[in-house]
């Protein structure tokens, strides 16, 4: 059983992970410097409860809006360019962060023993949970009832007007502007957003793991981000949950069995996915119950053809 | 629609998964089972691993297997998993192994996933306060210093890298008295590496007397040394210390040897004195010395590396420990009576930890291993330097 | 007296030292930076005529290395032949890769080749890492031990044959590009795909012949990166893929020239900051370079459409 709660952990990280990029993508905007959020949120909300001794909630909520605040910060610079320039830019960030921790080392005492980040050999015994007799399946219910949170918030979020202006910025921000919206403060908002959800998945990831260190926010983990809800469709937050359970249920637990081969199958399934499936495994619109039944609406399966073919 | 064979696939395969994992209805077997890195970058080390283990099991099982409690003999079957060198993945195969009826789990590979996963199991035996996972963990190869201490449920057997190189430095000492400076070279965004030059080589090297001239650093994709190899040059070190992977201890080498470094004597990273750095660059490395806890130097050394080979591995430091580890936990089942039974699981395997735990010494393929109260081993080692595209002895301390 | 002078000596000799040290991190910047200015040209063609990213283009570069690497090590095969090999086979997969990620994914919606280009890198890597054991192997060279010794400052000759062999794959393509109806072709699409197809252009050959050259010249970039280490691993893919995006970036966008001078920016500025930060410090500062050039000028050096996607 602890081996499915120990699943179910990861999904609910990588979760997070992949609806805070949701959020940035809404708004046509593709965002490499996730990863750097989550390493902020982690090593923050690491900090409050192993260094400060802090409850796990405050910590992670800390780290959360430690995190906006930063994604605020750089969003304003960064949203300035977009597209091809604006990838790189945010990678540029990722990495500066990932750098930064590498070259940090701050380090408390308590109870004896030297806690905190140590540069390249990372930020050690983040215990809280165990220390504190947190059963697994605590530890569990406690991760899912924020993504739950979090997911609510977002799909109330998607369908008022707040979601539509986002995604009227994504689809064409001419179009947008010219209707009175104020790109950069659209654009940033969602940054915000992004950035305060993947620092509440890296605070909880932190304490899933209990050992953090500067290799695991890169590229790769960047790159992991924007694959959830690209992969899924935007058309809703469940894009990004299936994606979620697809690639991490699936492609990395599911076919553990094939050892070797499963690293090779990885790759090339994405591949494959994205070219019977162009616009994600939900697709770009949000789906409605009667299809998830297996009944098509046939009006709404044209519109895709039409897309694909332009 | 193509979303719902996705998800079929996946319940299938879930399935598929939870069956292949229950207990397996034939003769008495008892499971251990090996984790580490099998693809990816450093997917050779955990190759290398699962064969010696295989090997090793296969020796074990062909000499009638393990004594259970009662007296009757059991096979030891075995499998091994793939982390990817990745910590979640780490974790979630330590957790998955846990559910089955698998007594102790052998790896990992990376130092980066074996401290996430000590981390995650209880850190004080029979402390009802801590919810850590309770499962006896004993690694081969992720060989960062000091990580046993994390959890009483962790064992290595890995090489003390303390003892190696202060030995090492004072063999040098005795042997090159003319020997005054020392110039290091780390790969900084390495944990082990870096460890091991700023905590083992630096420190043993200072307490033998010599004087540390400089360090050079690089990080692990780097592709240019040139600036730390003019930094180098301009000392004239005696001795020069390269604490890195294959690739760039290869890449600093090639710099070393286009700018006419010579250093009396060339000292290397444990980890390095494998295959990968006589695959990469053979004629420049030679003459690099490194301390090393396997080298095939007697006849059960030889026997082991042969039967590793022909299960489609090689023999190395990192493989001869899953080897020694296989024998060592054959012997504490046999001291430790465990019944076998899946009612006694939870049982077996603090029999198995508290087992390892009181051993104090064990046989291990140089010799006798050490255990140390923290679970960390002292092993036996020799040192070795490369020539002619091998590994050559260079002095057996032992002997 | 006698210390003071000492001193003076020493601090002289430093400065000495420094100057000598700073000369020779430009030049071998400089001169490594050619083979960043042949990847981000990579990117900036396949962006040019397609407006797509495709993230799997340092992956590629490096199996086709391997694919001379193995010329090498089954046949013995002399350095030419690697290095052509090398470039043939990285051309090659570029076409895959174009076929698999691209051809089939629709032109309306970027994102689904940007993910099918990951899926691309991570599968090509992998295939690498499987087929190689993840073991580095030498990478043979020319020149190597050749040094050009100016005072005291060095030049490696392979460094120099480096710097060469991308200055002429440059002129290669500009010659292709300018001189050709193929060029022609390519510069139509890259400017008005519509209109182009309009001229009777077959874009989709176009496209094809783009992955195929810009593969061409990854596979060099790869072959001359892995010549001048001397060592080829499987590690170097990310690191060509990033520095690739950074070089195409303060270039501009789609222009050539601008790529060819941010790599060799990008390489001073690497091993200058190396020299003067250190290594762990290095990639922050240039990181933080590229952050404060892509939002103080987006067009980048060269470009024209700011932040056009």
């Amino acid at each position: 059983m602890d081996f499915y709660f120990g699943l179910l952990q990861i999904f609910g990280v990588h979760t997070l992970l992949g609806l805070s990029a949701y959020v940035v993508l809404l708004t046509g905007q593709v965002s490499m410097a996730q990863a750097g959020f989550y390493a902020i949120g982690a090593y923050a909300a690491g900090a409050c409860t192993a260094m400060f001794g802090m409850h796990i909630l405050p910590a992670v909520l800390i780290a959360g809006l430690l995190t906006a605040v930063v994604a605020c910060v750089v969003g304003f610079p960064a949203l300035r360019v977009k597209g091809l320039m604006l990838v790189v830019a945010t990678l540029a960030f990722g990495e500066m962060v990932r750098l930064f921790f590498f070259n940090l080392t701050w380090q408390v005492e308590r109870g004896g023993e030297m806690v905190g980040p140590n540069g390249a050999e990372g930020f050690r015994s983040i215990r809280y949970f165990p220390e504190n007799g947190w059963e697994i399946w605590q530890v569990t219910g406690f991760i899912w009832i924020i993504v739950a949170v979090i997911m609510v918030a977002l799909w109330w979020v998607d369908r008022t007007r707040a979601g539509a202006v986002l995604r009227a910025v994504g689809h064409d921000e001419t179009a947008a502007q010219s209707i009175g919206l104020n790109l950069t403060a659209v654009k940033v908002g969602a940054m915000t957003a992004g950035g305060f959800i993947a620092g509440i998945g890296g605070g909880i990831y932190a304490h899933t793991v209990t050992h953090i260190e500067h290799g695991v926010f890169g590229v790769l983990l960047a790159t992991f981000a924007i694959a959830y809800p690209i992969l899924g469709g935007l058309g809703s937050i469940f894009g990004t949950l299936i994606a979620v359970l697809f690639i991490q249920g699936f492609l990395i637990e599911g076919l553990r069995f094939m050892g070797d081969w499963r690293s090779l199958l990885f790759g090339a399934l994405i591949v494959l996915a994205m070219n019977l499936r162009p616009t994600g495994l939900l697709g770009e619109h949000a789906p409605r119950l009667s299809q998830l039944f297996g009944r098509k609406t046939n009006d709404h399966d044209k519109s895709l053809e039409l897309k694909e073919a332009e | 629609m193509k979303l719902k064979s996705f998800l079929a696939a996946g319940l299938v395969s879930v399935s598929a998964l939870a069956m292949s994992t229950a207990a397996m209805a034939e003769d008495k077997t008892v499971r251990i089972v090996g984790f580490g890195a099998s693809s990816g970058v450093v997917g050779i080390f955990g190759q290398n691993s699962s064969a010696a283990m295989s090997a090793a099991f296969e020796k074990i099982n062909a000499e009638g297997g393990v004594t259970l409690a009662d007296g009757s003999k059991a096979q030891i079957v075995t499998e091994y998993y793939d982390d990817r060198c990745n910590a979640e993945e780490g974790i979630s195969v330590l957790r998955r192994i846990a559910t089955t009826d698998a007594l102790i789990a052998i790896g990992p590979t990376c130092s980066n996933v074996a401290e996430p996963l000590f981390g995650i199991l209880q850190a004080k035996v029979d402390d009802s306060g801590d919810t850590g996972l309770q499962f006896p963990v004993f690694t081969d190869v992720a060989i960062k210093g000091g990580l046993a201490g994390i959890s009483e449920w962790v064992f290595r057997n890995t090489p003390s890298e303390a003892k190696m190189y202060d030995d090492l430095f004072a063999w040098i000492r005795a042997t090159h008295p003319d020997l005054k400076t020392i110039y290091g070279g780390v790969e900084e965004d390495f944990a082990h590496s870096r460890f091991t030059w700023y905590e083992v080589m630096k420190k043993a090297a200072e307490q033998h007397g010599f004087e540390v001239v400089g360090e050079a650093q690089w990080l692990l994709s780097d592709t240019n040394f040139s600036n730390q190899a003019r930094g180098m040059r301009r000392e004239e070190p005696d001795i020069v210390a390269i604490s890195a992977h294959p690739f760039t201890t290869c890449g600093m080498l090639r710099e070393m040897a286009r700018q006419k470094i010579q250093p009396k004597v060339l000292v290397g990273l444990t980890s390095s004195s494998s295959l990968e750095t006589l695959s990469g660059c053979a004629a420049e490395a030679q003459g690099l010395t490194i301390p090393t806890s396997f080298a095939p130097v007697n006849d059960d050394a030889r026997s082991a590396a042969e039967a590793v080979v022909a299960k489609g591995g090689q023999m190395d430091l990192h493989s001869a420990s899953a080897w020694e580890n296989a024998m060592i936990l054959r012997d504490v089942i046999n001291a430790a009576g465990i019944e076998g039974t899946p009612e006694s699981l939870d049982a077996d395997r603090r029999k198995i930890r508290d087992g390892l735990s009181t051993l104090t010494e064990a046989q291990g393929l140089l010799g006798v291993n050490q255990r140390l109260p923290d679970g960390e081993a002292v092993k036996p080692y020799v040192f070795v330097h490369a020539k002619d595209a091998g590994w050559e002895v260079l002095h057996d301390p032992g002997s | 007296m006698a210390d003071a002078s000492g001193a003076n000596e020493a601090t002289a000799k430093m400065d000495y030292f420094f100057i000598i040290d700073f000369v020779q991190s430009l030049v071998d910047g400089l001169l490594f930076g050619t083979t960043y200015a042949l990847i981000g040209i990579g990117f900036t063609l396949i962006f040019g005529v397609m407006r797509k990213l495709n993230l799997a283009y340092g992956a590629a570069a490096l199996a086709g290395t391997y694919i001379g690497l193995a010329a090498f090590l089954a046949f013995d095969a002399p350095p030419p032949v690697v290095f052509l090999a090398s470039a043939l086979g990285s051309g090659l997969i570029g076409l895959v890769v174009y076929y698999c990620c691209f051809r089939f994914t629709p032109t309306s919606y970027p994102m689904a080749s940007l993910l099918a280009s990951v899926g691309m890198l991570l599968f090509i890597d992998e295939v690498v890492i499987h087929l190689s054991h993840g073991m580095p192997f030498p990478y043979p060279s020319v020149f190597s031990d050749a040094t050009l010794e100016l005072g005291d400052i060095w030049i490696r000759g392979d460094l120099l044959f480096v710097f060469g062999m991308c200055v002429v794959a440059m002129a290669v393509l500009f010659w292709l590009l300018y001189r050709t109806p193929l060029g022609l072709a390519t510069r139509a699409v890259s400017q008005q795909p519509r209109a182009a197809q309009l001229c009777g252009i077959d874009s989709t050959r176009v496209n094809a012949l783009t992955f195929v050259i810009a593969g061409i010249l990854g596979g060099v970039a790869g072959a001359m990166t892995a010549a001048a280490v001397g060592v080829l691993s499987p590690i170097i893919a990310m690191g060509l893929t990033v520095k690739g995006l950074i070089v195409v970036v303060i270039g501009g966008l789609g222009s050539i020239p601008g790529a060819i001078i941010g790599g060799l920016l990008v390489g001073a500025a690497e091993n200058v900051f190396l020299l003067l930060r250190g290594v762990t410090e290095r990639d922050i500062y240039v990181m933080l370079l590229l952050f404060l050039f892509l939002t103080l000028r987006p067009g980048g050096l060269f470009g024209s459409t700011a932040g056009r996607d």
